[in-house]
């Protein structure tokens, strides 16, 4: 496969995929991936989020189709895994609530009546994990957001050029929300 | 319609034979209106029909058809073009193939391109350095390269005059190749390479004289020396200078091959076999199929696919365990392969359980399930030697306690950084 190489799971925390609604997708490929730009620049496809899954939930008619919510510090994410996402969907299906779960997967955007993009997570797998795992998280997303955030003030990059054009980001706010990340961190201690 | 039909008769007439032209329309009528094939093949394909109904060899037809127009070397741009070259035989290489009778190159002033006779075409033997006219040669295509072929419609004519060959930079004498490091060939080159045998494989087939790794200061890479180079052997933990050989990609990954035109010279000095080990930190985002209880082929420690080795076909395997991981730090990923003792280590398991795990649910995809469970989603340090795309693993560390000191750090910087915005 020539030019095929593996797309990185981005650490993005809940508040700003939340606060994406950029897409973009090289339109001439029909396998092209599918990207979401956040207000920092991080050029999503793949995820890697560990959080805590606090609701579940089969929203399926025929099958079983599982709708999960995991928080983090800022937010929360929303996740589906149905009958293509099998060992997603069983682990949904099995688990008990409230649980640390990392998960892994692609992002996915569906734009409502009105407009607004919503964002969630298709999984390619999740595990329970610790509560280490979580925090570590955590700090990692911090770093990445705050180096994206750093990019962002210097527009140092085209995702970071595009991001600032789009969303007119405000990167006191998401320093604000890094900053509220790492404080939880903080009072665990 | 009617002018295609003109058009074949004018070219028959040419050859001295008159085709009613009522024939060639019908059978034009027929392809095109009732059998809808489109009027080029149509024209081609009545014409075929006239040429063997009036037994005319059809390179006679077609040569005389193409010979007014001669390509240049540097024109030669489509795939499955016919084309008409003056040339000169730059050079003559080894037969790679039974079926092949000459291979070398042609230049002419615009440029150099491969060519290929094939033994069943039986044309006359070509000398390097004498210059020819070829006629009806067909381009093709290989590993996004052309290069001419000369085949049964092929006619050859050696020329008085000399073609002068272009682009001046070229040197059919022996050639030397860059010296370079191994960390930075890339596939399609000829290269000189300084390093050290690092390992030696089992011999797996009988072409091949010896197989291994060789690595310098920059890197490993695998090398093959092919039987048919009758180069000597070199022993493991020696440094040599491989001259001239052939870096190629094979399913993504690169190595070097040793062939005829390749020599070996053993050093005194004793390279360094630099920067083996790399060290990667990440999140295990993937454990990838091919993971957790395999089977081996017992002569070549081969995995087994469907229970049988690629090389040695159905064999009794022997079992293993082993992870190819992906890390992932959120702006790269890193592929990684952990070996059985690390993966036991690391995921509690021995081989012995995971064989009695797999034997209880009939099925060995629980250990890779087990392994997923226990691994996943877990950040990781991985050391080791570095081989194409993956780190071999030599040790791997799970992150035990969150870096406080960092955490802090990142605080502070992400207020003093703030400062400015607020001022």
């Amino acid at each position: 496969m020539p030019g095929f190489f593996r797309e990185a799971a981005r650490r993005v925390f809940a508040q700003e995929l939340k606060d994406s609604n950029l897409t973009s997708r090289d339109e001439s490929d029909q396998y092209a991936p599918q990207y979401v730009l956040t207000p920092t620049g991080a050029k999503v496809n793949r995820i890697f989020i560990v959080g805590t899954l606090i609701e579940k939930e089969d929203i399926g008619t025929d099958s079983e189709y599982w709708r999960g919510r995991v928080s983090d510090p800022t937010g929360s994410f929303l996740v589906y895994a149905g009958q293509y996402q099998p060992e997603a969907a069983q682990f949904l299906a099995e688990c008990e609530l409230p649980a640390f779960v990392a998960i892994v997967g692609k992002t996915s955007t569906y734009t409502t009546d009105d407009g607004n993009v919503l964002t969630s997570i298709r999984p390619e797998s999740i595990q329970q994990v610790d509560e280490l795992t979580r925090n570590l998280w955590v700090l990692d997303t911090a770093k990445q957001t705050l180096e994206r955030i750093r990019a962002v003030e210097a527009e140092e990059d085209q995702n970071s050029k595009i991001a600032k054009e789009h969303y007119s980001t405000d990167t006191s706010y998401y320093r604000a929300i890094v900053k509220k990340a790492l404080e939880s961190l903080k009072e665990m201690e | 319609m009617k002018q295609i039909a003109e058009s074949i008769r004018d070219r028959f007439l040419k050859l001295g034979i008159d085709v009613p032209v009522e024939d060639i329309e019908n059978r034009l009528d027929e392809l095109i209106t009732k059998f809808k094939v489109p009027s080029n093949e149509a024209q081609r394909s009545v014409t075929n029909y006239f040429l063997k109904k009036y037994s005319i060899p059809k390179n006679e037809f077609y040569v005389r058809q193409a010979e007014p127009h001669l390509t240049k070397i540097i024109d030669i741009l489509e795939n499955g073009q016919w084309a008409n070259l003056k040339a000169k035989v730059v050079q003559l290489w080894e037969n790679t193939h039974e079926s092949i009778s000459q291979v070398g190159l042609l230049g002419d002033e615009t440029g150099i391109i491969k060519f290929t006779a094939w033994k069943n075409a039986e044309l006359p033997e070509l000398e390097q350095g004498e210059s020819y006219f070829f006629r009806s040669v067909v381009v093709g295509e290989y590993n996004g390269r052309f290069q001419v072929q000369l085949n049964k419609n092929t006619s050859i004519e050696k020329l008085d005059e000399t073609i002068v060959v272009g682009g001046g930079d070229f040197i059919p004498a022996p050639r030397e190749s860059e010296l370079r490091n191994v960390s930075d060939l890339a596939g399609g080159q000829w290269t000189t390479v300084k390093g050290k045998v690092v390992q030696l494989w089992e011999n797996s087939h009988e072409s091949i004289e010896q197989a291994g790794l060789i690595g310098d200061p920059t890197g490993v890479i695998k090398f093959t020396n092919w039987a048919s180079s009758e180069l000597p052997d070199m022993e493991e933990g020696k440094s040599y200078m491989l001259k001239n050989v052939v870096v190629n990609e094979w399913g993504g990954k690169i190595q070097i091959q040793l062939n005829r035109s390749s020599s070996i010279e053993e050093l005194d000095e004793d390279i360094k076999v630099g920067s083996l080990t790399s060290t990667y930190f990440g999140a295990m985002v993937d454990i990838q199929t091919g993971s957790g209880l395999i089977k081996r082929c017992p002569e070549c420690k081969r995995a087994l696919v469907k229970g049988a080795c690629p090389e040695h076909g159905k064999v009794k395997g022997e079992y293993d365990l082993r992870i190819k991981a992906v890390l992932d730090s959120g702006t790269s990923t890193q592929d990684a392969l952990i070996n059985r003792e690390l993966t036991e280590e690391l995921a509690g398991l021995s081989l012995d359980t995971a064989i009695a795990m797999a034997a209880d649910a009939l099925d060995p995809g629980v250990v890779l399930d087990k392994l997923k469970q226990e691994l996943l989603g877990r950040y990781y340090t991985v050391t080791g030697h570095k081989l194409d795309r993956y780190i071999l693993v030599d040790s791997i560390t799970p992150k035990t306690s969150l870096d406080r000191d960092m955490l802090d750090e990142m605080l502070t910087l992400n207020e003093t950084l703030t400062k400015p915005e607020v001022q």
